[in-house]
């Protein structure tokens, strides 16, 4: 009863390494996972953020899409040889760019689901790779889409003297005014996009 | 203590091999910017050095074109430059990556950077795919010409200084999702 600390003898260093060793992994593992919770934190935020602009990037690009696709106008007056009626399909590149971002339009309600796994699964890397390289490809269509409609309503505003292009604005001004927010509405849809690029490259960091 | 040690030689085993693999996709990262490095530089270059004068003359119509008479080319060349000088700045960005192994914060700028880029240079592509397009067909609602027909050597020039700048695009986008895989991979 006198005696307060017994000396236990280990008699195989084998054991006891072992043992050290078992309590470092579980301090790794109990510190992985403090940092797993605390990285989810902020990741759910980044998923969150980037599930609403994806719905506010559905809304631009379905308006951009049907602006341009209901552009028309009829001017009052005719003559025998010139035409005055315009509408999008006189111009193969505003035919492109209605297809074009219907199609973002669709590849981004398509893209719904995998935003709201990564809400529901902030630490998964698979899904938010995958919406990273899909986004980027579909950032490239629009981009060429807005830019190629942005060319062509530049020309159709200013014209172009060395060329003898002479802008349509002046009597087609409604086909004007909607060709252009068209543009403008697709423009800021792209934005979005690469918001939500560079959301989903942060939040692709392992801690 | 036999089943702690085959543990511990396994996963430095996977560390080695991810370690390795990391590093292709790293020089794999290197040599593609160095491609379209050039491909945009030659884009560039193609377009600016436009050049064509018609050998007759009359006294109201031009018959000289040269790249700066259209804004969507001129666009197209300022971007091509801007591009090429960005890819040639972030080499040695891209030579630490292989070095080193901590690359997590760069990454994430590089990839940044690189969307970036890569809208500006798609924006440029396209705007003169638009004015090239009609430059070749014309349009007959608006009564705007197609000028392929008089500048020969000019269109075939603006035409094909477009494909290096559209090879850059898919460059750039491979190089994104490189990237991208690389951040995902760490450990």
């Amino acid at each position: 009863m006198a005696k307060e600390s017994t000396t236990i003898e280990v008699g195989e260093p084998s054991t006891v390494t072992k043992s050290t060793s078992h309590v470092v992994v579980d301090e790794k593992k109990k510190k992985g996972f403090v940092a797993a919770t605390a990285g989810g934190g902020y990741k759910r935020g980044l998923a969150i953020f980037d599930f609403l602009l994806r719905l506010a990037a559905i809304v631009t690009t379905i308006t951009a899409s049907s602006v341009m696709y209901t552009a028309e106008e009829t001017l009052p007056f005719f003559t025998q040889f010139l035409q005055f009626q315009a509408g999008y399909d006189d111009f193969a590149t505003f035919q492109f760019f209605v297809i074009a971002i219907a199609m973002v339009a669709s590849y981004l309600v398509l893209s719904l689901p995998f935003s709201i796994v990564t809400i529901i699964r902030p630490l998964a890397a698979a899904p938010r790779l995958i919406l990273l390289i899909s986004d980027t490809v579909v950032v490239t269509l629009a981009t060429s889409a807005a830019a190629a409609a942005a060319a062509i309503v530049y020309l159709a505003h200013n014209g172009n003297p060395n060329t003898n292009w002479l802008p349509i604005c002046q009597q087609f001004g409604d086909f004007c005014q909607a060709v252009s927010s068209a543009v403008v509405a697709s423009s800021i849809a792209v934005v979005f996009f690469i918001i939500l690029i560079v959301i989903s490259a942060i939040a692709l960091k392992k801690h | 203590m036999k089943s702690g040690q085959a543990e511990i030689v396994e996963t430095s085993k996977a560390i080695q091999k991810s370690g390795l693999m990391s590093r292709r996709n790293a020089i794999l990262e290197f040599i593609l910017r160095i491609v379209a490095f050039f491909n945009t530089i030659t884009s560039a270059i193609l377009m600016a050095t436009t050049n064509e004068t018609l050998p007759f003359f009359a006294q109201f119509i031009r018959f000289h074109a040269e790249y700066s008479d259209l804004p969507a080319l001129t666009f197209f060349v300022i971007a091509n430059a801007v591009v090429s000088g960005y890819l040639i700045l972030s080499l040695p960005l891209a030579f630490v990556h292989i070095v080193k192994s901590k690359t997590q914060n760069s990454r994430v700028l590089l990839i940044i950077l690189d969307v970036a880029m890569l809208g500006l240079l798609t924006a440029g592509a396209s705007s003169a795919a638009a004015i090239v397009y009609l430059a070749h067909k014309g349009n007959n609602n608006t009564n705007w010409f197609s000028i392929c027909q008089q500048f020969n050597s000019f269109c075939e020039r603006i035409s094909g200084s477009l494909i290096g700048s559209f090879v850059a695009v898919f460059l750039l986008i491979l190089l994104i999702l490189l990237s991208a895989i690389a951040l995902s991979r760490r450990h």
